[in-house]
């Protein structure tokens, strides 16, 4: 009886070693490989291998958006800014917008500075956006514009991480604490 | 915790509005900050607001002479979407306490009539039912400062 215990407790303690599981949502196993061809913030035609050997958060947003963008990529700063000044050179942010008509290359790397130096602000035509879009089953859509031109824009919130070689990991949502981020992202780094 | 107390002393307005009002309604908002983001962006109030007094208190608008145009929005995130529209007002019980938080209600700042940074104070003006406003300090931010 005693044997037996010890011997769950053993397999317990082996199953609690060899946990897999990302402390956010894994998407290991239903979202492809990180894959685009849009515009940078430099106005350069890129595809995902220009931003290979480095783990990728992506997210998908619009510069217009004066609440949850701003909130989720400063959460986003914070976690990076939490780790070890070496990790922080293994990771990016890609923002894509959702929004191209108003976010210019100019407005994109304004608001990507504004986060620091790991964000980087893609764009391209709606059709090169969709197809990023489609492929991680993004939605977005625009709302009526106001007498000034001001339309608001609702979009997929989620911020999706990729590994050092491009494959989808975990999913960060608005419920997801700066700790558990922070513990996933070092983790991507080390994988 | 003596600065965290005075921060707090600092963000503290409570004032007795009369204007228009038969029943004179008390308010205070404290922690006031701008949410300031580059260029001509949008940027976001945040800020906490107590109705202090025995009637209701309808919060109506908002106006900044720093901004063209100031509105009272809501963002929604169900199911992983971002959603945000404007809502025309917000009513406040008595004694009871409304929080203008990110990822929730918050004041939508529009066309900024005026270079702003981090650090400065912007005024702006809060506007109730039957004709009160009360003009609050905000304290301009980073997206995500406390």
């Amino acid at each position: 009886m005693c044997n037996r215990l010890l011997f769950v407790l053993a397999l317990l303690l082996l199953v609690g070693c060899s946990d897999q599981q990302w402390r956010t949502t894994d998407i290991s196993e239903i979202m492809p490989a990180l894959d685009f061809d849009l515009v940078n913030e430099d106005g350069v035609e890129v595809d995902e291998t220009l931003y290979e050997d480095k783990a990728t958060l992506l997210y998908f947003g619009y510069t217009h958006c004066p609440d949850i963008c701003p909130i989720t990529l400063a959460k986003m700063a914070s976690a990076i800014r939490q780790l070890d000044t070496d990790a922080r050179e293994h990771i990016q942010v890609l923002f894509i917008s959702v929004d191209p008509r108003r976010d210019t290359i100019d407005v994109l790397r304004q608001y990507t500075d504004a986060f620091g130096p790991e964000f980087v602000g893609l764009t391209g035509s709606n059709a090169d956006i969709d197809a990023v879009a489609n492929r991680y089953r993004v939605t977005y859509g625009y709302g009526d514009e106001d007498a000034s031109g001001n339309y608001n824009v609702t979009h997929t919130s989620a911020v999706f991480a990729f590994d050092q070689q491009g494959q989808a990991a975990f999913m960060i949502r608005e419920g997801d604490t700066l700790k558990s981020i922070v513990a996933d992202l070092n983790r991507l780094i080390s994988l | 915790m003596l600065k965290v107390v005075a921060n707090a002393a600092l963000r503290l307005f409570i004032l007795t509005l009369c204007a228009g009002s038969v029943h004179a309604a008390e308010v205070e908002v404290t922690d006031a900050k701008l949410s300031l983001l580059p260029g001509d962006l949008p940027s976001a109030g945040y800020f906490n607001l107590t109705n202090t007094s025995d009637a209701p208190l309808v919060l109506v608008g908002a106006e900044s002479a720093s901004f063209h145009m100031t509105e009272l929005h809501v963002s929604t995130n169900e199911d992983d979407v971002a959603q945000m529209h404007a809502v025309e007002e917000i009513e406040v019980a008595p004694g009871e306490s409304f929080i203008f938080a990110p990822m929730g209600y918050h004041l939508m700042f529009m066309h900024r009539t005026q270079v702003l940074e981090e650090g400065d104070s912007v005024e702006v003006v809060l506007h109730f039912k039957d004709q009160q406003e009360l003009q609050v300090p905000f304290n301009v931010v980073a997206p995500g400062a406390h």
